[in-house]
């Protein structure tokens, strides 16, 4: 049972998969380490971006190519959405973490059962065909699914990496996320930079989003489902770290479907939570890989939600900040 | 000696009058009228279902209806919603018991019929479950019966014919994890074991998974001669395109759950040789079952979600009718025990879309079951098992 070959197929379809659960994950983790918000509402995101593109492409019949614009266009402005008329509103009103978290919930319902009512629950995707053509290499089984959802999650990736460490409002984006009073009295508008975070984290969802669609159902439920993957990747990977959250992603995929080769398939979901339960107990901040001096490892400023208020000896110069 | 006032006898006069007159109204609508309750989800997640269930229910008490109705008198229907909610239903059941004292309620959801049963046995009012599957059903009492066949009866069928008339000898079973699941992937490997054949790999997978590479390929390594999955209609398509993806072209054979059109649309060619049941005759068995997806079609716009289970709740009202015609006939009450009584004597209906149905005294029903397989892009009947 366990040849190359099975070896090798588990690991490509487990990479493959994980395309949209990193961008689910980073997402998620993005909006926790700038706007220190565990945004359960990002499932709401999620369907609004999987209804837009069913709607252009499968109802409309226009092209996939406008189907994914659609996505994208979406889910960046029910993001922004989001932050202005919510969480801007309840952190003006000194809203609790707790309670901005149960809004999140709330909306997250909300959207679900709108899409009910607007598309019924019978499951749908967004291209009327679910199976993509296969080419072998060797005994390997690539879809030609597969190629653009590892390349779109890459390019995403990277986009975002040059997006925190060379734009400005990336680089406002960590100085909030370290400390945002200081970054406020160096001049970084607070508000906005949550808002941009939000639209960047609303434009990952758009990507993940038409991946997941093309490619498997979705019912308006499915994305409350998704989104358990995501805040496990967060916590594993460290609460605040995103690069963490997308790593941790591509490896629970990996050890989930791979598990299957060594224990009966029925634990693959446990699995899941056992990982959840010892990080929570045994890494609360996550799993630290050693840190390196240089590169993509280099100390990202954390979020520690328990003490918003920094005290002088983490508190950093913002543009320093910059640099991580 | 007060002296009444002529005005004041006039308005008693009229007050009674119109009294009586009511009563009398009230009474002869009573007469003219035999109810029977429905217990379905209008409103929540299911209600795309339950409404159009209730649709197709409205659509069969219409047409007793106008065809005289019962002996001359009109069937009435007391709808009341249940939102697929065991607690939502035990409301709706306690009114139709007590408040609208019917002798018969239909009611469908699983969860639903069997929190609702106990209010049927204490009442004495009989529970008729139309398109809930579950084998627990059977034994819920002497007051809840169902109209449709319960989930060991198409996994039986399917998995005799696999073993018994197709010749298969290795089955592989993957399943969702799940009481859809395990209950099913158990019935098919015993019946399937029980028929001659063997079962080489018997695999389960999470519900909230995406991605079924594992499973497959242990599926693959047992090299089986059929595959059968146990699945939901929004996962099961997924599994096959990628069971096909990764070489898997053996027959696949599911269940009632994915004989839709739909599944084709998505898979395409790699559809082909799926074997589904269907517990209704389809468009091509009938020419009344092709009228009315037809008058879906044109009334509208669209076809019924779940054709099979829609079919039955068309049918219900006229095993209501043929009850209460009886009843009527031999002069005896409107009550639970004798409408139980008397479907019980009668035993065997004859209905418009789904055809013969004989309630056994187990509280099952004899149905046939239509195997159904994707030919050339199409859905075409494979055979009838009894």
């Amino acid at each position: 049972m366990l040849t190359f070959d099975t070896i090798a197929q588990v690991l490509w379809t487990s990479i493959s998969t994980s395309s949209y659960l990193v961008l689910f994950a980073v997402a998620f983790a993005l909006v926790l380490k700038v706007n220190r918000i565990f945004n359960f509402a990002q499932a709401a995101l999620m369907t609004v971006a999987f209804y837009a593109a069913n709607a252009v492409v499968s109802l409309a019949g226009l092209s996939g190519v406008l189907g994914f614009v659609a996505a994208l266009g979406s889910a960046a402005l029910a993001s922004a959405a989001l932050e202005i008329f919510g969480f801007r509103s309840l952190r003006r009103r000194n809203a609790s973490q707790m309670f901005l978290f149960i809004f999140t919930l709330i909306v997250s319902e909300l959207v679900a059962y709108l899409a009910m009512l607007i598309f019924g629950t019978w499951p749908t995707t967004i291209f009327p065909s679910l199976f993509w053509p296969v080419s072998l290499v060797g005994n390997i089984a690539i879809s030609a699914w597969d190629l653009p959802a590892v390349g779109g999650m890459l390019g995403s990736l990277a986009l975002l990496f040059a997006c925190l460490r060379y734009s400005q409002p990336g680089r406002f984006m960590i100085a909030v996320a370290d400390n945002p009073d200081l970054a406020e009295l160096y001049g970084i508008e607070k508000n906005r930079i949550y808002l941009a975070a939000m639209i960047v984290a609303g434009l990952l969802i758009g990507v993940g989003m038409f991946l997941y669609g093309s490619r498997a159902q979705v019912q308006p439920t499915t994305s409350i489902e998704l989104m358990l993957f995501a805040i496990a990747a967060t916590i594993i990977g460290g609460i605040g770290n995103v690069w963490g959250a997308a790593t941790t992603a591509i490896v629970l995929g990996i050890v989930q479907n791979g598990s299957v080769l060594l224990i009966p398939s029925e634990w693959q979901g446990f699995l899941l939570y056992i990982f959840l339960f010892l990080a929570i107990v045994f890494f609360p901040s996550g799993v630290k890989l050693p840190e390196r001096k240089r590169g993509l490892a280099r100390n990202v400023a954390s979020v520690d939600l328990d003490t918003r208020q920094s005290t002088p000896a983490n508190t950093v110069n913002p543009a320093s900040a910059t640099e991580d | 000696m007060t002296q009444t006032s002529p005005f004041k006898h006039g308005a008693a006069l009229l007050v009674g009058a119109a009294a009586v007159v009511l009563t009398a109204a009230t009474l002869a609508h009573a007469q003219e009228t035999l109810r029977f309750g429905m217990a379905m989800p209008l409103s929540g997640a299911q209600a795309t279902y339950g409404q159009d269930q209730v649709k197709a229910a409205e659509w069969g008490l219409a047409a007793i209806n106008e065809k005289g109705g019962v002996s001359g008198k009109k069937l009435e229907m007391i709808l009341l919603d249940t939102r697929a909610d065991p607690q939502s239903g035990i409301q709706a059941a306690n009114r139709l018991a007590s408040v609208e004292k019917v002798p018969v309620f239909v009611s469908a959801w699983s969860a639903v019929v069997k929190a609702i049963a106990p209010i049927s046995n204490d009442n004495k009012v009989v529970q008729l479950s139309v398109g809930a599957n579950s084998a627990d059903i059977a034994k819920l009492g002497e007051y809840t019966y169902t109209t449709f066949p319960l989930a060991d009866v198409d996994i039986t069928a399917v998995a005799n014919y696999a073993a018994k008339e197709m010749g298969k000898k290795r089955a592989a079973v993957i399943y969702i994890n799940n009481e859809t699941g395990t209950v099913a992937a158990q019935i098919y490997r015993d019946v399937f074991t029980k028929g001659g054949g063997q079962v080489a790999a018997y695999e389960a997978y999470d519900p909230k998974a995406s991605d079924w590479t594992g499973p497959l390929l242990k599926i693959r390594a047992a090299q089986p001669d059929i595959i059968h999955i146990q699945g939901l209609v929004a996962d099961t398509p997924q599994v096959i395109a990628q069971m096909r993806q990764l070489g898997l072209q053996q027959p696949i054979s599911s269940y009632s759950a994915v004989y839709n059109p739909k599944l084709i649309e998505q898979l395409g060619k790699a559809a082909e040789g799926v074997i589904a049941t269907s517990l209704a005759p389809g468009v091509t068995d009938s020419p009344e079952v092709a009228a009315y997806v037809e008058r879906w079609k044109k009334e509208v716009g669209r076809e019924p979600n779940g054709l099979p289970y829609t079919q039955y709740l068309y049918d219900a009202p006229y095993i209501v009718a043929a009850v209460y015609t009886s009843l009527g006939n031999k002069k005896l009450p409107l009550t639970g025990e004798n409408f139980r009584n008397e479907m019980l004597a009668i035993r065997t209906f004859d209905l418009p879309l789904t055809g013969k149905l004989t309630i056994n005294d187990d509280h099952t029903v004899a149905k046939p079951v239509y195997l159904m397989e994707v030919k050339a892009g199409k859905w075409v009947q494979k055979a009838v098992v009894d």
